[in-house]
């Protein structure tokens, strides 16, 4: 077995060890893997934002403009003493600002519009029968929607339209429990797999 | 020493449940779900030597759920001749991209540069796919191994998502929205995705209204897969432990609903 | 700083976002790309700010003796992976990718492993029908969980048609309205911070 499996493997086990209770052999790892991951993500982002968008274009290409988000970027650190840290709203307003701006019209296209269009479809089917899953749909959206409105008490019929869309939202939470069931399930098969197998050598 | 309690007694049950049936290595027959069979049908019916996006858009933690998944998609679409540009979205899905297709490829003795590449993560996902729709180049002027885009014979007359014939997502969160959102929305660009079997509802509306093209789910979605191309793989061989952990959980619910039954009459009585 | 500079950008950058969306001239495509550049850097730099912020938080935590020798391995951890790739850099086959393969990875997805057992344990504990509503969300949810086992025969093919009619048909549906509701509010929220109406991101009074 590679010096690779054995940490994988030791590892693995350090934090199934959770499972009977909380120990330092469990907080030990726990801590490792949290200084890790950052230590992950700020080489990726360094590498791959900082240098090649920025360092490298600004000073070995020449790109001036670069100055600006570089500024900007640096502003960040201001939050750092309470004098200076109004000035980081100005990068924070920026990527705000253009987020909402791009957000928009993708917003409406996208999400809502997308979504009502494939939502409207014909009742009854070419043959004339009703088409039964278009008026579920229908139905189920519109008093999902009425569960949600809260400008208006939910009373009398509204009430009763939007007591029947919770029945709706039960149904979409009772499928995602099951399928999240099913995720995590497959998660600790694949881990089993790897202690069952390249770990122990229990199964080929 | 800390008593053992009913909770210690759930996880062993489990434990040794899923260790017994991987134990026996058996192998179910999976019938493939028409979503699946729409990707399958999808990477099928593209002209031999269409370029496809491969976006690693998830995190390490989903590894064992989303690995399979991704293997029987890349094995279909490598075995058509279909060109594959991968990317990660995730900073943690960067080697992990990288390592499944350059294993993919080695078992279909495919040359790096020609029939498929590896462009590396890129942050901020919405201005990367918002990005990527102007201009891959600029996006990406270098690939993974830190060669020039412009050295990489594959990326010759690929500029944009004009020139991809779909992007497949695989995720383990709701990155794909954001392909949906910002590259088809804005770019007309086919949306597919590999997803953890947690995100398949949330993606249903977007593969009702068509925003979405196909979906393989989780660990059963690969396995539904592997039985379409006929190679098995990881989704196959868990597929019976799969099945074990549902019932499960299910005899758990039961057990437990049937004691707060009595209880609720013992409390009445 | 005077607040109103951080709405001028705000209104100015979103509007310029907003309106390159129906434009496909070269100015308007290489004014969004120069955004969304920007956006990139501004981003990595609060990554930056975060991890200097984890820092300083894991420093000042270190004068509590308990937690000490935790603090130290999550920073050896974030120290060794900048070492490690400034020496021998970040491509697959360098140990910094090793770290990440061998140390991270395992013990990131065997966190969510562990997420299993506690779905069995509160699925014993918890998911009781206690109402109308909880049942129909358990009567769902167990009906999801027998579809996608493969159990075979005649059960299956009774049991999946209806799983897959209630995930396809209302509970899409129940998802298609609160993406409507999202997809809304994310509208009116954009215009409202575009327009310097929302300005709780600013901190402070209103």
């Amino acid at each position: 077995m590679d010096i690779s499996t054995i940490v994988a493997g030791l590892l693995t086990m350090a934090i199934l060890s959770f499972l009977y209770r909380d120990n330092p052999v469990y907080k030990m790892a726990e801590s490792l893997l949290i200084g890790v991951s950052i230590g992950y993500t700020l080489v990726i982002v360094w590498t791959t934002t900082i240098v090649d968008l920025m360092i490298l274009p600004l000073f070995a290409e020449g790109k001036l403009g670069l100055i600006i988000p570089l500024i900007l970027g640096l502003l960040m650190f201001s939050r750092f003493h309470p004098k200076t840290a109004s000035l980081s709203k100005l990068p924070i307003a920026v990527m705000i600002g253009s987020g909402a701006g791009v957000a928009i019209p993708v917003m409406l296209e996208a999400r809502t519009l997308k979504q009502i269009s494939a939502t409207v479809n014909p009742l009854v089917s070419a043959s004339g029968t009703p088409d039964i899953a278009a008026l579920v749909v229908l139905i189920g959206v519109l008093c999902t929607l009425s569960y949600f409105y809260f400008s208006r008490e939910h009373t009398g019929l509204f009430g009763q339209t939007a007591k029947f869309g919770t029945w709706f939202l039960m149904l979409f939470f009772g499928t995602t429990f099951g399928y999240t069931v099913m995720s995590r399930m497959s998660t600790l098969i694949g881990r089993m797999e790897f202690l069952l197998s390249d770990f122990l050598h229990l199964v080929d | 020493m800390k008593r053992i309690e009913s909770r210690h007694w759930i996880f062993i049950g489990l434990f040794l449940l899923i260790a017994a049936v991987m134990l026996l290595g058996v192998e179910l027959n999976i019938n493939p779900s028409s979503e699946t069979q729409k990707m399958y049908d999808y990477i099928e019916n593209l002209p031999p030597g269409s370029t496809l996006m491969i976006s690693f858009d998830h995190e390490a933690s989903s590894l064992p759920e989303i690995r399979p998944v991704a293997l029987a998609i890349l094995r279909h679409a490598f075995s058509k001749g279909h060109k594959l540009v991968g990317l990660a979205l995730f900073a943690e899905g960067t080697v992990i991209g990288y390592r499944l297709m350059d294993r993919v490829a080695t078992e279909y003795g495919l040359e790096y540069g020609r029939d498929y590449a590896y462009l590396g993560f890129k942050p901020q996902y919405i201005a990367a796919i918002l990005s990527m729709g102007e201009s891959i180049q600029e996006t990406f002027p270098e690939d993974y191994l830190g060669r020039s885009i412009d050295e990489i014979p594959l990326m010759n007359g690929i500029y944009n998502y004009d020139q991809i014939g779909g992007v497949i997502s695989i995720a383990d969160g709701s990155l794909t929205t954001h392909w949906m959102e910002y590259g088809a929305a804005r770019y007309n660009v086919d949306i597919l995705a590999g997803v953890t079997a947690a995100m398949v509802t949330t993606y249903d509306p977007y593969l009702a209204s068509n925003q979405m093209q196909a979906l393989v789910g989780g660990l059963r979605g690969a396995a539904e897969y592997e039985r379409l191309t006929g190679r098995r793989g990881g989704g196959s061989r868990g597929m019976l432990a799969q099945t074990t952990s549902h019932l499960y959980v299910l005899l758990l619910i039961l057990l437990g609903n049937i004691a707060f039954i009595r209880s609720r009459r013992k409390g009445n009585n | 700083m005077d607040r109103r500079l951080a709405l001028i950008a705000c209104f100015v950058f979103g509007l310029l976002m907003f309106a390159q969306y129906f434009s496909r001239h070269p100015l308007a495509r290489s004014v969004n790309l120069a955004i969304l550049e920007y956006w990139q850097i501004i981003f990595a730099f609060t990554l930056l700010v975060g991890v200097a912020s984890f820092f300083r938080n894991s420093l000042s935590a270190m004068r509590n003796r308990g937690e000490r020798p935790y603090r130290m391995v999550g920073l050896a951890g974030l120290i060794a992976m900048p070492v490690l790739a400034i020496i021998w850099g970040i491509r697959a086959d360098t140990p910094f990718m090793w770290m990440f393969e061998n140390v991270q990875a395992p013990m990131q997805s065997t966190v969510f492993a562990l997420l299993a057992f506690f779905v069995a344990s509160a699925s014993y504990r918890g998911f009781r029908a206690r109402s109308l509503q909880a049942a129909i969300l358990l009567g769902a949810a167990a009906i999801i969980l027998l579809s996608r086992s493969q159990l075979g025969g005649a059960f299956s093919d009774v049991v999946t048609p209806v799983a897959d009619w209630i995930r396809n048909y209302p509970s899409m549906s129940a998802r298609r309205a609160i993406l409507i509701g999202i997809g809304l509010g994310s509208l009116t929220t954009s215009l409202r911070v575009i327009l310097g109406i929302e300005r709780t991101w600013l901190g402070g009074k209103q």
